[in-house]
């Protein structure tokens, strides 16, 4: 037993940090096997970069077209993997494709992990604010305000550089714009390319400032020498030949920075791998906090709105009772990451909550109906004797239900609404997608600083438990309390 | 019978779906009187009873009780006044107790004087550990239901409902979820209240109990009153056919 677990430690030791004794096959081998060049990139990011055709879905971009080019210059076909932008890396490293092809910064720390080929594309960090605002022009006069930008990017890098600047971190480049000009934000830092189309289109918002400079590349795993070899060597093909300059030229991408591609340095906020430090703690502490005012507060109005519903469906008219009905299947039904959004990009036009309110009420409302369930079944299970009882002492149906009935019917539902409790402080994570920076979105951030997961992840995974436990010993301490002592 | 009786019950009728469960019944229960009403399973005495505080709506005749009128067609919602000032002033006990398992049998004596009648705190639970002395349970005040035994519980009951001072007592067969062990210990309690002067009204089986404590005993077979009187003359020369086959005696 203790011969194969050291076996098994071994191996990964092996696998984990030094090279193996036997030199994996190169992927480059693998590709012109397979006869394609699997690309990753993320359509969310939309357009110019890789997106779907609103006319028929097909799969468009500039960077399909250099996936395309680049391909046909190994003599293989390009088929492109779809994956979530900030888990390009991980990807790759798990081996879900071969390449990143997708706006990926060149960056020291992403060197650490990755291969970069000469980079295809060189951006600018814009500073983008409102007309009618202040009239900002640097990073540093927009000191404590909120600053919008791509969670993981160089442009958060950037951000996050500026002394007393608050970043606000978004999944996708549509809606740091649309925050900006509802005033939820001060300012949004983005690739210029997607400040050009996402941004400067709208009226209301103006470039400010350039805060930052930087280039896009082709990634490969680092253990892959020969397919970056020919990857690279492809690239060079297509600048000498021109045809990177009429790909780039087509999308209205082309401009002066782009003829200076090569001598392009390291962009600014570029920093050497962190290593987790009190200032990391602190933030996670921060965090946690923060997820558990977000899961309590959450929980009051889940708590207080189910109790409401229940009591409707129990005596209310039958209008009531179908509105009650319906509410808690349309919540129930969908989920609640679809009910974040529109919460908070969906009704923006009609009522701009800020991001933690819209959180707060965006939980508070989904678990609603599940506890409405839970009180539902609580009500149903006191006898009807019990309320007989009480009428026939001369109490007014409003007493019976307040005295009598409902203390009993808590106690039934308390095992699953403290349940919920505990399911809602890890659900919490999802409000990230929002913009707010919870325990989980606090995880994220760091992996990307420390440039791993492991900690990051453990340390996320123990703060969560030093929440949820207590809660749970609590929760039983309160049936046992409460409980009517079975006989 | 002293003055206006407490209750006045006149051709009272109650349909239940396809079903008159009571058919038509004239009864009148003076003040201090013991009535105890009689009868096979189905005849309508849970129904009867019901009926006098209105848990059961009736749907025909008329109930005067405790100086209240009730008709047919009342609504819980639009008529709640009414009906609160009439289970206000007549008190019941259930067969099966349903006393509040979340309470104390102190807290189930004392509640509805407390927030009913809105007495202060301290002079309600004086009030509900009197009535609990008086059942023989001034020990117990502190124990939950569950851990009382059916008598106690009955007990406990009985004093809840005497808690509210009531002018008539309705009480639903109160020991037919007793072992027979049991049944003796709430029977000294309603004879107890009886000699104090009570009026109730007890549906019950027990016949040596009714022959002890009524003043009259009423027979209901099928719905309707078949025969009534002093418990001597009803139980011992018993005329009507349905009355006989109660006491397991011959047609006759």
């Amino acid at each position: 037993m203790r011969g194969l677990v050291a076996g098994v430690v071994a191996v990964l030791v092996a696998g984990g940090s030094a090279p193996a004794r036997t030199p994996p096959p190169d992927a480059l081998a693998a590709v012109r096997a397979r006869g394609t060049l699997r690309w990753g990139g993320d359509m969310q990011g939309g357009e110019p970069y890789v997106f779907q055709d609103p006319r028929d879905g097909r799969l468009v971009g500039f960077e399909v077209e250099l996936a395309d080019a680049l391909a046909r210059r190994l003599g293989v076909r390009a088929a492109f993997v779809q994956a979530d932008w900030h888990h390009l890396v991980p990807s790759l490293e798990r081996g879900d494709f071969d390449v990143i092809l997708n706006g990926l910064e060149v960056t020291a720390a992403r060197r650490g992990r990755v291969a970069f080929t000469r980079p295809y594309y060189a951006f600018a960090e814009t500073l983008v604010v409102r007309r009618d605002g202040p009239a900002f022009d640097s990073l540093a006069a927009l000191a404590g305000r909120r600053v919008g930008t791509l969670g993981g990017s160089l442009a958060a890098d950037v951000v996050a550089a500026a002394p007393g600047v608050r970043a606000v971190l978004y999944e996708g480049v549509e809606e740091p714009y649309g925050d900006l000009e509802r005033g939820r934000i001060d300012a949004v830092v983005l690739d210029d390319v997607i400040a050009a189309r996402y941004g400067l289109v709208r009226p209301a918002l103006r470039l400010a400032a350039l805060v930052g400079e930087g280039t896009y590349a082709v990634a490969v795993r680092p253990d892959a020498p020969a397919l970056l070899g020919a990857v690279d060597a492809a690239l060079g093909a297509l600048v000498a030949s021109g045809e990177l300059r009429a790909i780039l030229e087509r999308w209205r991408l082309w401009n002066d920075r782009q003829t200076a591609l090569a001598a392009v340095a390291a962009a600014p906020g570029d920093a050497p791998p962190a290593r987790l430090g009190g200032v990391h703690v602190a933030l996670f502490l921060r965090a946690a906090a923060n997820t558990l005012v977000i899961t309590a507060l959450a929980m009051a109005i889940a708590a207080a709105g189910g109790l409401s519903l229940a009591l409707v469906r129990r005596s209310g008219g039958r209008v009531a009772r179908g509105a009650v009905t319906g509410y808690v299947e349309l919540f129930r039904g969908t989920p609640v990451l679809l009910q974040l959004y529109v919460l908070y990009y969906g009704l923006a036009p009609v009522v701009a909550l800020d991001a933690f309110t819209a959180a707060v009420l965006g939980l508070g409302l989904n678990y609603a109906a599940y506890e409405a369930e839970l009180y539902r079944a609580g009500l149903e299970a006191v006898p009807a004797g019990q309320t007989e009882a009480a009428l026939a002492l001369g109490m007014s149906h409003g007493q019976a239900l307040r005295r009598i009935v409902l203390p009993q019917a808590l106690r039934t539902a308390l095992p699953g609404v403290t349940n919920d409790f505990i399911a809602l402080l890890k659900d919490s994570s999802l409000v990230s997608v929002i913009t707010v920076v919870e325990l989980t979105k606090q995880m994220t951030i760091t992996a990307v600083d420390l440039r791993g997961w492991l900690v990051p992840g453990l340390l996320c995974a123990a703060l969560y438990l030093a929440l949820s436990y207590p809660l749970a010993r609590l929760a039983r301490r309160l049936e046992r309390r409460l409980a009517p002592a079975a006989a | 019978m002293t003055g206006a009786p407490v209750i006045a019950i006149r051709n009272l009728r109650v349909v239940r779906g396809a079903t008159e469960v009571v058919r038509g019944v004239d009864l009148e229960v003076g003040r201090g009187e013991v009535i105890a009403v009689v009868g096979p399973s189905g005849s309508g005495k849970s129904t009867l009873l019901r009926a006098l505080n209105y848990l059961t709506p009736f749907t025909e005749g008329e109930v005067t009780i405790a100086g209240h009128r009730l008709r047919p067609g009342l609504c819980e919602r639009r008529d709640a006044a009414l009906l609160r000032a009439v289970r206000r002033r007549v008190g019941m006990v259930f067969q099966s107790f349903h006393l509040f398992p979340h309470l104390t049998a102190l807290e189930n004596v004392a509640t509805a004087p407390r927030h009913v009648l809105g007495l202060v705190a301290g002079e309600a639970e004086r009030r509900a550990r009197a009535l609990l002395d008086r059942v023989g349970l001034a020990t117990h005040a502190d124990a939950h239901p569950h851990a009382l035994s059916g008598g106690q519980q009955q007990r406990v009951a009985i004093a809840r409902a005497l808690a509210m001072e009531p002018a008539a007592l309705l009480l639903d067969e109160p020991t037919s979820a007793l072992d027979p062990g049991l049944v003796g210990e709430v029977l000294e309690v309603v004879a107890d209240l009886a000699a104090r002067g009570q009026t109730m009204v007890v549906v019950t089986h027990e016949m040596a109990f009714a022959r002890r404590v009524a003043d009259r005993v009423v027979v209901l077979a099928g719905g309707r009153v078949v025969e009534s009187g002093p418990p001597d003359a009803v139980l011992d020369r018993p005329r009507a056919p349905e009355t006989r086959a109660l006491l397991g005696l011959d047609p006759g």
